[in-house]
């Protein structure tokens, strides 16, 4: 209990070393884009091809569950839509985020710690927290409700092509499901989650990263703790705003 | 002129330093030496501000560090250059970058006067033609040049060096002593170095303090340190044969 509350407030420090005014715009928007390119842009092949594969095989489950004839057949359009909008696109991505984005944060921030690369800046007046943390987790919280739209469309392509390729059932039914009952909300929610789960991963990974210690064995556990807290987090404040915004 | 007036720091209750006085001139060079794990570093990292004495005060010319806020510090730390035992250069930067850092955060110049800079900072510790190579692809004496390169950048009035000879063969240890030596005399930088090398205290020891088991048991320079007879010293600075017979052929 004493460790946690430890962490809380040692995170908290951390937070309030991390959001102040950067010291140079011009040098917080180069690592932004710098870090855009690494957290975002570089994870988007390995969500095409999670998303694309999902939606495909929840298309294959849920047709072949709905073998009753009183059950239309643009359900199955329906259920992918559902299933991939309120839940897929928004939690598991952003599971599989934790494990990529997480690790490499946590990794690449303690590296510098324990090469004393933290300690260089801090001895040259720079605030090191604000200048490696900050611009991860705005470029993070703000493109990755991006991602989570891409997935969408993506798995919602990878179920369209299973479709034309098995024939379960025909495209104009799949497309019927798809605008079936359609609620714009459930986007924008899914979203706002995707956005919190972003942040969580990227201040946690960064915080256990920062306090990294004893050598290349405390980066590694470092990862590895970065990867379970925000894993966890991310399934708790699911519940969270799943009660709160639905 | 940097002054240490009764520091003391401990870690979860046990004494690392204990009333430690001791005072670093400009444009000399202060060797810290002592065994591994007799405080130097952690007296290195008191006096950058990295650790906060438990006791004592740091005195920076008429500025007493330990009571500054952080803003204040910030401020005092743009005047201060260090060398670390491993370089600590940016792995995602650049030569020509890593030496920029500084001037990116507390300059207004252009890129122009910037690289200017640089090149004459990397020129000083004679090393050309590297601007574009990131630090894994240089020698481990050409990382420790361009760490001396970055710690000049800003002109600092202090310049701290953590085991600056560290993994080095010895002949590139005396060049990188040498260049902290004339960089002292010719900047009149006030410069503290952490060693336990005995080349380095033999080269450039202007004025030596030796920590033992986290008291300041002897100071002195690198002539007095031959016929010192403090005990503790003479174990550690005659260590191994060939010190011992160095010293037993020049008493005779």
């Amino acid at each position: 209990m004493k460790q946690m509350f430890q962490t809380a407030g040692e995170y908290c420090q951390l937070m309030a070393r991390v959001f102040r005014r950067p010291e140079k715009w011009t040098i917080f928007w180069r690592q932004f884009w710098i870090e855009s390119q690494k957290l975002i842009i570089a994870s988007i092949p390995l969500l095409i091809i999670i998303s694309a594969s999902v939606g495909a095989v929840i298309v294959i489950q849920t047709a072949s569950n709905l073998e009753s004839p009183f059950i239309p057949k643009y359900y199955v359009g329906v259920m992918a839509r559902e299933s991939l909008v309120l839940e897929f696109c928004s939690t598991m991505i952003a599971l599989i985020l934790a494990g990529k984005m997480g690790s490499s944060i946590a990794s690449e921030i303690g590296s510098m710690r324990i090469t004393e690369q933290i300690d260089a800046m801090e001895i040259m007046g720079v605030n090191s927290a604000n200048f490696l943390i900050l611009p991860k987790i705005c470029s993070a919280t703000i493109f990755s409700p991006l991602l989570m739209l891409m997935s969408f469309f993506i798995g919602l392509c990878g179920g369209a092509v299973l479709i034309s390729l098995t024939g379960i059932i025909t495209l104009g039914q799949y497309a019927d499901g798809l605008q079936f009952a359609f609620r714009s909300w459930y986007i924008f929610y899914s979203m706002i989650k995707m956005g919190l789960f972003c942040f969580l991963i990227t201040s946690f990974a960064s915080y256990y990263g920062y306090y990294a210690k004893g050598g290349s064995l405390g980066v590694g556990k470092s990862s590895t703790q970065a990867i379970v807290i925000s894993s966890t987090l991310i399934l708790i404040f699911d519940l969270i705003l799943t009660k709160l915004l639905l | 002129m940097i002054e240490v007036k009764g520091l003391n720091k401990s870690f979860n209750g046990k004494p690392v330093l204990e009333n430690i006085n001791i005072k670093f001139k400009p444009g000399e060079c202060s060797l810290i030496i002592g065994a591994s794990g007799s405080g130097k570093t952690v007296l290195l990292k008191n006096l950058v501000g990295l650790y906060s004495p438990d006791e004592g005060e740091i005195w920076y010319d008429s500025n007493n560090f330990t009571s500054m806020d952080l803003a204040h510090k910030k401020v005092f730390r743009k005047e201060m250059g260090m060398l670390f035992q491993e370089s600590a250069l940016f792995d995602f930067a650049t030569v020509q970058e890593n030496v920029m850092f500084p001037m990116d955060f507390f300059t207004d110049w252009s890129f122009e006067q910037k690289l200017e800079r640089v090149n004459f900072c990397l020129n000083r510790v004679n090393l050309e033609n590297v601007n574009n190579l990131y630090p894994a692809q240089l020698s481990g004496g050409m990382q420790k040049r361009v760490g001396i390169a970055r710690a000049i950048a800003m002109k600092p009035k202090y310049l701290f060096c953590d085991e600056p000879n560290s993994g080095l063969d010895p002949t590139t240890s005396i060049v990188i002593d040498r260049l902290i030596q004339e960089i002292t005399t010719e900047y009149q930088i006030t410069t503290v170095i952490n060693t336990h090398d005995m080349n380095s205290v033999m080269e450039i020891g202007d004025h030596i303090g030796f920590i033992h088991k986290g008291h300041l048991v002897w100071e002195g320079n690198n002539k007095q340190i031959m016929d010192t007879d403090c005990q503790p010293l003479n174990d550690f600075v005659f260590a191994n044969n060939l010190a011992r017979q160095l010293k037993k052929n020049s008493s005779v």
